[in-house]
């Protein structure tokens, strides 16, 4: 089971959202848990099964200029056990 | 709005430099319709050196009046509507040349989702500015040789000799002084001036050149053509070195000199070891990315890197040419170009003055005696780049998974694989690409240059020539400009950069220059450029 989320930095934290849950943490390791948290309480993570969460970086929120020079920053692949 | 690369064919339509294939590869087909007889490029329209009036006894030969300063390419090489081209004049050319690059990037800028209104303003004055420098440019004053003053029956006279680099010069001038003391201007241009995009549509028509040289040369002998060819592969071949210099020498020695010497945190001594010994901004990105650094720091590593790279560019063309290695080693001077100026706007910009200059240089020294095909230190220059560019996806793969399992050890993190693919600059594709198909006509229904195989190669001459000079070079001379116009150099005095500006500054200078003047003289030395004056 896959799930799709879309991150970016903010400034100050990481933020993930797919437009329904939005979460936001100043480090990777809080966001990775508070995402396990949140999709265990919406119940998108079943018992027994895999759920690899990959979460594609908004290069949007990069500044234009620096798009011209690079068009990707990083999409990561995060697997919880459910 | 946002946008993420989650499938491999993701960007396409978004993306500068899916846009640089488009273009870059649009044109260059267009170009090859020459081969059946359709020259729909003549209108591309390119500069002379001229003057104000002829002295007496001058005949406008390589120096004209200015009201021929400029002329559509097709007026001169098409072979099915030379008379049409002509009947344009420098202006009609002018203005089509406008009409067609504004509708065709437009057309990127939509799809990329720029303000379009910003945008069509900003090219405008940015196209017509360019073209405003490239006539100042190839004033004989600036630009004309001893030896076009004497082919011109001009009388002995004092000129700076710079060739065509004279105009790269002045648009670089022009936008570095918007982009210093004309902030407001520097910022409403700022949707329009891509120097990036611009370069990268540069090097597919760039890879026109490559495939066309041989062509080139065969019109002087079948085995000028030959030796052409072989040199390209020369050239493609050493140019590997480069990418084991970067990785390998360039990056762990810029990491240790952030570490110990300046002591820099971890990721950000990775991010600007990418950012000063791989290929500038685009390093910087992929490997902030690669270690998850958050994206402030790629952002301040790349305003350093496009300011550092603007002072190389000003700097190691002149070097290169009057102090080491001069005329004597032109491809030495072209490959520590690709090695050492970060960016491929700069280097491929850098590597095109060192062209103009070294050119304009020998053909002085011999007397007119040795003259070298336009292109081929450019090449040089260029071909490193492209080594170096192609395997920074592979490079920041490994740095994610050295951070991501070893370093960070995030609990259930993997590193997808298709990071290589998202981060491979895609304009290689086009340069390539074009490269490779001329080659093919060249070795194939041109029969390598056989008298049998000379029409059609004179057919492909006539698309190829439209491409590879007047599109590149006007290209490159969007480039200078446009980079110009980004450059802010008070950056370097802001006070957060600190530490980051010095590790620059010792890298550069100290460690990774003489260094790579050192491997290209290794990978380079002794390989010659064929003379097209001598040949016979």
């Amino acid at each position: 089971m896959e799930i799709e989320l879309s991150i970016h930095h903010d400034g100050r934290n990481w933020v993930a959202t797919d437009g329904d849950i939005s979460i936001a943490a100043v480090t990777l390791d809080k966001l990775d848990r508070m995402v396990e948290n949140e999709l265990k309480s919406r119940g998108r993570l079943k018992s027994g099964i895999q759920t690899r969460v990959r979460m594609s970086f908004d290069i949007y929120t990069i500044p234009q200029w620096i798009r011209q020079y690079s068009q990707h920053y990083f999409n990561r692949v995060v697997v919880f056990e459910g | 709005m946002t946008t993420q690369d989650r499938k491999w064919y993701s960007g396409m339509l978004l993306q500068e430099d899916w846009w640089a294939v488009w273009l870059g590869v649009g044109f260059f087909l267009l170009g090859l319709l020459s081969i059946a007889g359709v020259d729909v490029l003549g209108w591309i329209t390119y500069p002379r050196k001229w003057v104000f009036s002829l002295p007496a006894g001058a005949t406008a030969k390589k120096i004209v009046t200015w009201q021929h300063a400029f002329y559509p390419l097709g007026g001169k090489y098409s072979l099915t509507a030379k008379g049409f081209y002509k009947s344009l004049g420098p202006i009609g050319g002018i203005l089509l040349t406008y009409v067609v690059f504004t509708i065709t990037t437009s057309i990127g800028a939509y799809f990329m989702r720029w303000d379009l209104k910003k945008y069509i303003a900003g090219w405008s004055i940015i196209f017509f500015l360019t073209y405003l420098t490239w006539f100042v440019g190839h004033h004989a004053f600036f630009s004309a040789s001893v030896i076009d003053l004497r082919k011109s029956h001009f009388p002995p006279m004092f000129t700076m000799s710079l060739g065509g680099g004279a105009s790269f010069i002045l648009a670089l001038i022009v936008g570095l002084s918007i982009g210093n003391f004309f902030k407001p201007l520097a910022k409403f241009l700022s949707t329009a001036a891509k120097p990036e995009w611009f370069i990268k549509t540069a090097i597919v028509f760039l890879g026109v050149k490559v495939g066309y040289l041989p062509i080139k040369a065969a019109a002087t002998s079948q085995k000028l053509g030959h030796a052409v060819a072989g040199l390209t592969f020369d050239l493609f071949v050493a140019g590997a070195a480069a990418t084991i210099v970067a990785y390998m020498v360039f990056w762990p020695g810029v990491y240790l000199i952030a570490r110990k010497l300046f002591k820099l945190p971890r990721a950000t001594a990775a991010v600007l070891g990418s950012g000063i010994s791989i290929c500038g901004v685009s390093a910087a990105v992929a490997t902030g990315g690669a270690v998850r650094a958050k994206p402030v720091v790629s952002i301040m590593v790349s305003s350093l890197v496009v300011v550092w790279a603007v002072i190389e560019l000003l700097v190691l063309p002149s070097f290169f040419t009057h102090v080491w290695p001069g005329t004597a080693d032109p491809l030495v001077a072209g490959s520590a170009m690709g090695m050492s100026v970060k960016t491929d706007g700069a280097d491929a910009a850098a590597g095109e003055l060192l062209d103009e200059f070294m050119r304009t240089k020998v053909e002085t020294e011999t007397n007119g005696q040795v003259v070298w095909p336009a292109g081929v230190i450019t090449t040089s220059a260029v071909m490193t780049k492209v080594w170096i560019d192609m395997f920074i996806g592979l490079w920041a793969f490994i740095l994610a998974m050295v951070w991501v399992y070893k370093i960070d050890k995030r609990q259930g993190e993997r590193v997808p694989f298709s990071e290589v693919w998202h981060r491979f600059p895609k304009f290689v594709i086009g340069y390539f690409l074009a490269w490779f198909i001329y080659l093919g006509i060249f070795f194939g229904p041109g029969h390598a240059g056989a008298a049998d195989g000379m029409a059609l190669l004179k057919s492909a001459k006539v698309g190829a020539v439209h491409v590879e000079k007047g599109m590149r070079k006007l290209f490159f001379m969007l480039t200078f400009m446009s980079l110009g116009i980004i450059t802010d150099f008070t950056k370097l005095k802001q006070a957060q950069f600190g530490k980051m500006v010095w590790v620059y500054f010792v890298s550069l200078f100290f460690f990774i220059i003489p260094v790579a003047m050192l491997v290209a003289y290794l990978f380079h030395h002794g390989m010659v450029i064929p003379t097209l004056a001598t040949a016979g």
